[in-house]
């Protein structure tokens, strides 16, 4: 099976098939610009990619032992390992198709900023149409006693803020979307 | 000795204090809010009182409410624990009209020192070196930018309420004045409910330096030497030790004589710490403010020194003699505490959730104080602050192995922790060396993630372990809900096999 994976803003080619007795996992990195294609390919003993007693997995990744913890579904995962978590989103061919159909790119397409976890908005420091700039405040939500900004990821334009001042969220829900 | 104590507190400290009423034999009570029935505070006590709904202001800072459980349960004193009311004199009076006896500062100790201003006034009439900075409330912009081309650039504005990191913003300059005010009065008022703001000199290069004093009830006070907790983040400590690796031993003598000369002005009772802020380029320091209250980082006192800080508030509050005097008192080896907080460490965005694994490290020396455990939904109505992480060593260098060492055994997920961002830090060179100061996170820390996060695990292990898990769940998926002709040689595979 074939998936397109994005890790770190790094994207990635991913296809995953599956014997008896083993995971074959080949990884090519995706570059913006042309540039040898370097494809890694992991054999994996499916005895070294186990369920351990509570879910975890155990992966022994080159003799390495790593108790793993995959959390997300459908497209988005969190990974968790040795103090270090990452996010990857991952889609599969059928998904793309069905993305592109919709005449939306799945990956790189811009996303809605949304909200991480549940909380209030405190202040909305954009307004509708505004252009910004990578770093610049879009608005200000409080989590757990913190007031927290959110900033642009990168230059773009904002289309449609979803939420006012004073209203509560809860966790994944579209705050703004923005305009390539 | 008490028989029974309320603890109006909720996370790790609940459970500190519980710990230590078990150890004397004192029944201990919990009080806790609709999204806390099943943190562990609630399991390990004696007994447990529901007091509201999950925001603290129905709950945790309802001081009739707490009153109401002490009264029902027949509990004979309060312990407050850290944060929420633990600095709130109407509270330690509250309690103390109530015929309960309440475990701390009195109340007239927690309003003089808790006004940040009044705190200032009292300091410089008893001539211990503060901080340049506003000697009343501001309310107008002008003042502000008045007075701080007085002081000189950077300024620190403050809620005169604030603590814990809250209500504190830096000007650099002129221009800044503004925004700054206006969100240290907004977050003083959404806080502390008290919008009164003032102006202070920030010292470039600082070092945050504190003693912990303690004193009783009949005139006793002692000091139990120094910590060191420049490590913050947001303004709030992450990592903190004792003895401080960067004061000579003449200033920290110093510094311990002038905090049991500011306790004793305000024949301060319970256990306290006097907060300095510390030049090391010129080795001066100024006094910055007093914690009326068990600090969060007592613990790498008590390691060091081999006193149970809690212990002995409960024992004062009983109105005790000290169980010790200052000569009884030495340092013992090096103790470093790292707060595990359930955030991210990039960004600092706070992370609740359930927590799906959670293995603590043991062995010699470490000690965990903490509320977690597997299958705990973290709730997002309070501190981020997880658990603490607090080691021994007989020095400071075998204790930073063994804090690397313990840190290795600890794996918690479901939720973002910054166990990440404290490997970086034990690793630092500025850590190492004990040059750094409370800009480090901010200056210091390297910003490209791939060299400090991301580093210690190969993104191919992360890519490797999704792919599976989306191909399994794709699997399960086509096979239960719609089988179409792309895995069909998948189920012919499993069939044949079978």
């Amino acid at each position: 099976m074939h998936f397109e994976a994005s890790l770190n803003k790094k994207k990635y080619s991913v296809h995953v098939r599956e014997s008896r007795t083993h995971w074959m996992v080949s990884l090519e990195r995706i570059y913006k610009t042309e540039r040898e294609a370097t494809v890694k390919d992991f054999k994996i003993p499916k005895r070294d990619f186990t369920p351990s007693h509570d879910g975890i997995i155990s992966f022994l990744y080159k003799n390495k032992s790593y108790l793993i913890d995959v959390t997300g579904s459908d497209t988005d995962y969190t990974v968790y390992t040795r103090g270090s978590h990452r996010q990857v989103k991952i889609v599969n061919d059928e998904k793309i198709l069905h993305e592109n159909l919709r005449g939306k790119r799945s990956m790189g397409g811009q996303e809605n900023l949304k909200a991480g976890m549940p909380g209030k908005i405190v202040k909305i420091l954009v307004k509708e149409g505004q252009k910004i700039e990578p770093g610049t405040p879009l608005l200000i939500i409080e989590a757990m006693k913190m007031e927290n900004e959110m900033k642009a990821q990168e230059k773009t334009k904002i289309n449609r803020i979803f939420v006012k001042e004073g209203e509560n969220v809860v966790s994944g829900a579209n705050l703004i979307s923005f305009k390539s | 000795m008490f028989k029974k104590i309320l603890i109006a507190n909720r996370g790790e400290i609940a459970v500190r204090v519980i710990r230590a009423c078990r150890e004397l034999g004192i029944d201990s009570v919990a009080v806790y809010s609709e999204a806390d029935r099943s943190s562990l505070h609630v399991l390990l006590a004696s007994e447990a009182y529901e007091i509201g709904p999950a925001p603290s202001t129905e709950s945790y800072l309802c001081i009739d409410k707490i009153i109401k459980a002490a009264k029902k349960s027949g509990a004979e004193a309060i312990h407050p624990g850290y944060g929420f009311l633990s600095e709130s004199s109407e509270f330690a009076q509250a309690v103390v009209d109530a015929g309960l006896v309440f475990i701390g500062a009195t109340a007239q100790n927690i309003s003089d020192m808790g006004d940040k201003l009044s705190a200032r006034a009292i300091m410089t009439k008893a001539k211990i070196p503060v901080v340049p900075g506003s000697k009343e409330k501001l309310t107008e912009l002008a003042d502000v930018e008045v007075l701080s081309k007085e002081i000189g650039f950077p300024i620190m504005i403050k809620a005169a309420a604030g603590g814990g990191g809250k209500g504190i913003r830096l000007a650099y300059e002129k221009k800044e004045l503004k925004s700054a005010f206006e969100a240290a009065q907004s977050e003083g008022q959404n806080y502390f409910g008290n919008s009164t703001v003032f102006l202070e000199k920030y010292i470039q290069n600082p070092k945050h330096i504190e003693i912990q004093v303690i004193g009783d009830t009949h005139g006793n006070i002692v000091h139990l030497f120094d910590r060191e907790c420049s490590m913050q983040r947001r303004h709030q400590k992450i990592v903190e030790e004792a003895p401080s690796p960067s004061i000579p031993e003449k200033t920290r003598k110093d510094m311990c004589k002038i905090a049991v000369k500011a306790a004793k002005t305000i024949n301060y009772v319970g256990a306290g710490t006097i907060e300095f802020i510390y030049d090391s380029v010129v080795d001066e320091f100024y006094f910055l403010e007093m914690n009326t209250r068990l600090q969060v980082e007592h613990p790498v006192t008590e390691q060091i020194t081999g006193i149970d800080l809690v212990q002995e508030q409960i024992s004062i509050a009983a109105g005790n003699k000290l169980s010790f005097g200052q000569k009884d008192l030495s340092i013992s080896g090096h103790a470093i505490e790292l707060r595990i907080n359930a955030e991210d460490p990039e960004t600092f965005l706070p992370s609740a959730g359930e927590i799906l694994t959670c293995r603590i490290p043991q062995g010699p020396f470490v000690r965990f104080d903490g509320a977690i455990y597997a299958g705990y939904d973290v709730p997002i109505y309070y501190d981020p602050m997880l658990a603490k992480l607090i080691v021994w060593g007989p020095d400071r260098d075998s204790c930073i192995r063994r804090l690397k060492r313990s840190l290795a055994e600890f794996s918690l997920s479901g939720i973002k922790t910054n166990v990440v961002l404290h490997k970086n830090i034990l690793e630092h060179e500025k850590f190492l060396d004990a040059s750094y100061t409370t800009q480090f996170i901010d200056k210091e820390l390297q910003t490209d993630v791939d060299k400090t996060f991301f580093k210690y695990v190969k993104d191919d292990v992360f890519l490797i372990a999704a792919a599976i898990t989306a191909f399994q769940e794709s699997q399960n998926r086509t096979k239960t809900i719609k089988p179409n002709k792309k895995s069909s040689w998948k189920v012919q595979n499993q069939t044949a096999l079978m």
